[in-house]
């Protein structure tokens, strides 16, 4: 049977409070790093990916390819770790390592800020519906007997949000390190068809064309009075609003396209990025696949030890 | 909503990949080549028409359109969602890395069945059409919410909970889909009826 | 001023570039956009293509790149039709220069947009570097060359767009309206690019002061024909011409008594007196101290102390990037600005501009950006509504506003169909449903052709409101404004009156803004036309061979005829105009003349 541990029904309010206090707590981080720069104008506009720091760390000078490929199995291995302290270590590996390429804080927190709803959900919901197992530790509070909070399900939310922090770090060193189209060039090199990464390239480009126009078109609406709420005459101005926007971005598309042309695109976008591996970057990746093996093996002997 | 990293077993998360690898590879066969950039263009305002956002009592849901996109490209929908996922990815962590390809399958299977929704039974009438824009807007977003219910689940009996809580809090998000589409349909319908003609990016059956 | 197009045309190139030959072409939806074309391009030739919106000027360009095939007829480039890998081959050599820039950098930076046409010409990499490198900087921009394209202001975003096919080293050059919503100074720029690009040049433009720069020869297209194709100094000439494809611009001209040659004087062109008597001294916009860093940390606007009083009319002018438009965004109260800002009394805060919008209106310089219903009707109507006007007032307040801008009978037309002029209109009268105090208008005369600017001027004096104009264009600015700000790096330079502004010849220094150099073509243009207009009967003193009846001889006569005489003449206020006195007795070519017979005395 589980372990029923009976509390203040206070304990509860504080708990369902956690999910809430860690979104906002990071909008606020965001918020209070905006305005160290100035201005705390509601950003409208798409981040950059990539980053000029002018400092060339280790990880800019890293082979795109490599680089990729180590991040990915680095990705993939941390989202199957199964305990704690493996992913904390992990955790802390990538703040080491993002550290290592330079790159300002901001960035990697906005990062987190873009599934802190999502998170937030687990960090709330799992301990309340995690299925009772015998050795669970459960917290009742006060009479609320059919409400328990799982102690199990909570250590599953916060091993989610350990790995999804993880790879969410390792994110901003894996893009922001190379200019976009040498990344994708990269990833064609991998297998990815060269058509697919072209085609990224631009829609990441036409993305701050609509963004800007989308913006204007809002407030254009804006001055004329007009204010979201829930209601038929508000689905129908977004409804034009929407369907304005595909229709410009229809015109704009044979233009786009008449343009290419005219300049003698035959269905290939040349790109001609060289590469050039040296041995540092085999010993950066053998470093890095190392680190994920040792990481998967811990996590297996925790396992077995647990 | 998208799956963020770390909630989806590892399997399960690489069976995605591999299954929307493939339909992505079909959509871009059965989309010519030269509409292949165009295609791109389009993504990037379906992407910016994702970003609006619209209030629903105390809180506010985002579009996820994925019923339009569906209506507008036919088969090449799959290409473009993917390429708009991958880009959310990348710039806002919306969705994790390794939940690509299981975001890809919640949203891009919505959207090629309501492209075969839309063109089965869209008619020729003005009211019908505006009603089966509706019928893809929301029934694309049950489709997804359930999809992404499932994928949840998979995680074992403790998700169960998380995957109904998912599923609940799409309900709003289903109806401002419904009306939003049937107010685009309609709108294109007036303005610019010939997009909603033929598909606009359709190749023949080889 | 023209030297370059004097010199081109004196050049011997009378080499065939392009050949049309009796082309028609018909849309798919069965829109006949151009009948029974017939066109010879020779090498080295600057040509200006004119005509009205949906004369056929766009699909005829799509047709010369080889974008559309033609219907019926042949396209020819360098004797070959335009067809299978001639075509391919030939699109490297032709460069189509889209009206809006983002169309075409499609790149991720200026360096690799740029390098696009090149690797397509199949140029090795080092070769590439080398030409995109040498383009970049003949446009200025090599300080940028690894800025994403949608960094860049508008200017940049054109003259890179303009080296993405200078790289490519095309014989034919084919510009679709190359100035629109350029500023004073990035105008010249592109001028100065173009006049020394040593290919053929088709340019497309209703800017007829720009083209005459240019250009040496006219091609008129009116509803899918060629109407005419002769010199264009022809064509500024005949100003029915002009008139009849919507060139004309001489309204310009109806109280400008301006010559380069005579010191603007300011008591010429008083204020009108409309304007004196809704002026009183309540003031409507205060700003003290107001200013405004973009999210990424740069300073937009710096301290801006700015009082309008109720009833001014007010322009803004400065190189683009001065700060206008987050100015104009701050007057809405849409950002977060800093300082203190108040609407007639009322203290506005930053980013809650909303209380005030009912009181103002603003014309975006895109309409586009501003129009999203699906009927006028409903655009017009889009305001009052949302401040939950019943629908009999809303029907009350629309038709007065489609009224004001000229526009009765449109409500059921569908806004994006409309043309250029219209659709600058419609938006007018978005944000006049409401009646506002306050009225914005950002470049409201960009991209419009001359008839559709002499109609939008007549509206805009019509309306009684505060008026904040946003403009280029130094002829809108004193006919619709009594007040001048000149913005310079994020702050308000000078605020003087207009004739302080007029007569300013210190503009340049500060912000390299030239704004009377449009007037001076203007005028230049202007006498060309007048030179033409004028016939007058006069005495000539003749020796040539000519006949009586049966006799032909030939000696010294008089007698009187009458015919046109060219003179550089200048009108007064009152428009009457003075000629230059000349001999009654002159003797020059009368083509004929000897053939007639004709009586004098002997």
């Amino acid at each position: 049977m589980s372990q029923p541990l009976y509390l203040s029904g206070y304990w509860l309010l504080l708990l369902l409070f956690m999910p809430l206090a860690v979104y906002s707590g990071f909008r606020m981080l965001l918020g209070v790093m905006r305005k160290g720069e100035g201005g705390k104008e509601r950003d409208w506009s798409v981040p950059q990916l990539e980053f000029e720091t002018g400092a060339m760390s280790t990880v800019h000078r890293w082979d795109v390819r490599f680089k990729l490929a180590s991040f990915l199995v680095l990705a993939f291995v941390v989202v199957s770790l199964q305990h704690h302290q493996t992913a904390l270590a992990a955790l802390l590996l990538a703040f080491c390592g993002y550290r290592a390429a330079c790159i300002p804080w901001r960035r990697g927190f906005k990062r987190l800020l873009g599934m802190s709803g999502f998170l937030s959900m687990f960090l709330l919901m799992l301990p309340l519906t995690a299925v009772r197992q015998p050795d669970d530790l459960l917290l009742i509070f006060g009479q609320l007997e059919w409400l328990s909070f799982n102690l199990r399900g909570l250590d599953l939310a916060v091993l989610i949000i350990l790995r999804a922090t993880t790879v969410a770090m390792l994110m901003e060193p894996l893009l922001a390190t190379a200019p976009l189209p040498v990344t994708l060039a990269g990833l064609s090199r991998m297998g990815v068809p060269q058509r697919i990464t072209e085609l990224l390239l631009i829609t990441h480009r036409y993305l701050y064309v609509f963004v800007h126009e989308a913006r204007r078109m809002q407030i254009g609406m804006e001055v004329r009075g007009f204010l979201k709420t829930s209601n038929i005459a508000t689905l129908r101005t977004v409804g034009n609003f929407v369907g304005m926007l595909f229709v410009r971005s229809f015109e704009r598309t044979e233009r786009v396209y008449s343009a290419m042309m005219a300049r003698g695109y035959q269905g290939h976008w040349p790109q001609p990025v060289s590469f050039r591996a040296t041995t540092t970057d085999y010993y950066k990746t053998a470093l890095c696949l190392a680190l994920g093996i040792l990481l998967l093996g811990c996590d297996r002997l925790l396992l077995v030890g647990g | 909503m998208h799956i963020s990293d770390g909630v989806l077993p590892t399997t399960i998360a690489l069976g995605c990949y591999a299954a929307s690898a493939a339909i992505c590879t079909w959509s871009v066969k059965r989309t010519r080549s030269e509409d292949l950039p165009k295609v791109a263009v389009l993504t990037a305002a379906f992407f910016v028409a994702s970003l609006v956002h619209l209030p629903f009592g105390p809180t506010s849901v985002h579009l996820l359109i994925p019923g339009l996109v569906g209506a507008l490209l036919g088969p090449s929908a799959f290409l473009a969602i993917a390429l708009g996922l991958v880009l959310q990815c990348l710039l806002f962590q919306f969705g994790g890395l390794t939940a690509l390809g299981a975001n890809l399958l919640m949203m891009g299977l919505p959207a090629l069945l309501a492209g075969l929704v839309f063109y089965r039974f869209k008619g020729t009438g003005r009211k019908q059409r505006i009603w089966v824009g509706a019928l893809c807007g929301g029934g694309a977003t049950i489709f997804s919410a359930l999809l992404l219910a499932v994928l949840l689940a998979s995680g074992g009996e403790d998700f169960y909970g998380v995957a109904k809580l998912a599923l609940g809090a799409h309900i709003p998000v289903v109806l401002i889909e419904a009306g939003v589409s049937a107010m685009v349909v309609s709108f294109l319908l007036k303005v610019k009826p010939e997009i909603l003609d033929i598909p606009f990016v359709m190749k023949e059956k080889p | 001023m023209h030297q370059q197009a004097k010199i081109q045309s004196e050049l011997p190139t009378q080499q065939m570039l392009m050949e049309v030959t009796n082309l028609s072409f018909t849309y798919p939806d069965g829109t006949q956009a151009l009948t029974g074309i017939n066109l010879r391009i020779n090498t080295g030739e600057r040509i200006a293509l004119v005509g009205h919106n949906g004369s056929g000027k766009t699909t005829l360009v799509k047709q010369l790149c080889g974008l559309l095939s033609p219907g019926q007829g042949e396209v020819t480039y360098l004797g070959q039709s335009l067809e299978g890998e001639h075509l391919a081959q030939s699109r490297l050599k032709i460069g189509l220069l889209f009206q809006d820039p983002d169309d075409q950098l499609f790149g991720h930076s200026i360096y690799e947009d740029v390098a696009f046409g090149p690797r397509n010409q199949g140029l090795s990499e080092a070769e590439v570097d080398r030409i995109v490198r040498q383009v970049i900087a003949e446009v200025g921009l090599d300080e940028l060359l690894y800025k994403p394209p949608h960094a860049l202001s508008y200017g940049q975003k054109k003259r890179a767009a303009l080296a993405g096919l200078l790289a490519m080293q095309p014989d034919l050059l084919i510009l679709d309206e190359p100035t629109a919503n350029l500023d004073p100074a990035q105008e010249q720029v592109f001028l100065g690019l173009l006049q020394n690009f040593p290919g053929t040049l088709l340019l497309i433009s209703h800017d007829l002061i720009f083209l005459y720069e240019l250009c040496e020869r006219a091609l008129v297209l009116d509803r899918g024909h060629v109407h005419h194709d002769y010199l264009l100094k022809e064509l500024v000439e005949h100003r029915p011409s002009l008139r009849e494809h919507g060139l004309d611009f001489s309204f310009r001209f109806a109280e400008n008594p301006a010559l380069p040659t005579v010191t603007i004087n300011p008591e010429i062109h008083p204020v009108p007196e409309v304007r004196r008597k809704n002026q009183c001294d309540e003031v409507l916009v205060d700003m003290r101290g107001v200013s405004y860093r973009y999210p990424d940390g740069t300073a937009a606007l710096k301290g801006i102390d700015l009082q309008i009083r109720r009833g001014e009319r007010v322009a803004l002018v400065g190189e683009n990037g001065a700060g206008k438009s987050t100015l104009l965004m701050c007057l809405l109260g849409l950002n977060a600005f800093r300082g203190d800002y108040r609407f007639a009394d009322k203290p506005i805060h930053a980013g809650k501009g909303r209380m005030i919008w009912q009181q103002t209106g603003m014309v975006f310089q895109d309409s586009a950006d501003q129009l999203v219903c699906p009927t006028c009707y409903d655009e017009v109507a889009f305001a009052p509504r949302q401040y939950g006007y019943s629908e009999d007032q809303v029907r009350v307040l629309v038709e007065k506003a489609l009224k004001k801008v000229k526009l009765d009978g449109f409500d059921q037309r569908i806004p994006l169909h409309l043309s250029g002029g219209e659709r600058k209109r419609l938006a007018l009268a978005s944000v006049l449903s409401l009646e506002p105090r306050l009225l914005i208008l950002d470049e409201p005369t960009a991209g419009l052709d001359p008839q559709g600017e002499e109609l939008l001027l007549e509206i805009i004096r019509e309306i009684d409101a505060t008026l904040v104009l946003v403009s280029h264009d130094i002829f809108f600015v004193r006919q619709l404004t009594e007040r001048v700000l000149v913005m310079h790096r994020g702050q308000i330079a000078i605020d003087y009156p207009l004739s302080d502004f007029l007569s300013d010849k210190n503009l340049i220094t500060l912000n390299g803004l030239d704004y009377t150099y449009r007037d001076q073509c203007a005028l230049q243009i202007r006498e060309l036309q007048h030179r033409h207009e004028h016939a007058h009967p006069h005495k000539h003193l003749h020796d040539h061979n000519h006949r009586h009846g049966e006799l032909a001889h030939q000696h010294p006569h008089e007698h009187e005829h009458e015919h046109e005489h060219s003179y550089i003449h200048r009108h007064n206020e009152t428009g009457e105009h003075q000629h230059p006195i000349q001999s009654e007795y002159h003797d020059h070519d009368h083509p004929g003349h000897e053939q007639d017979d004709h009586d004098h005395s002997h």
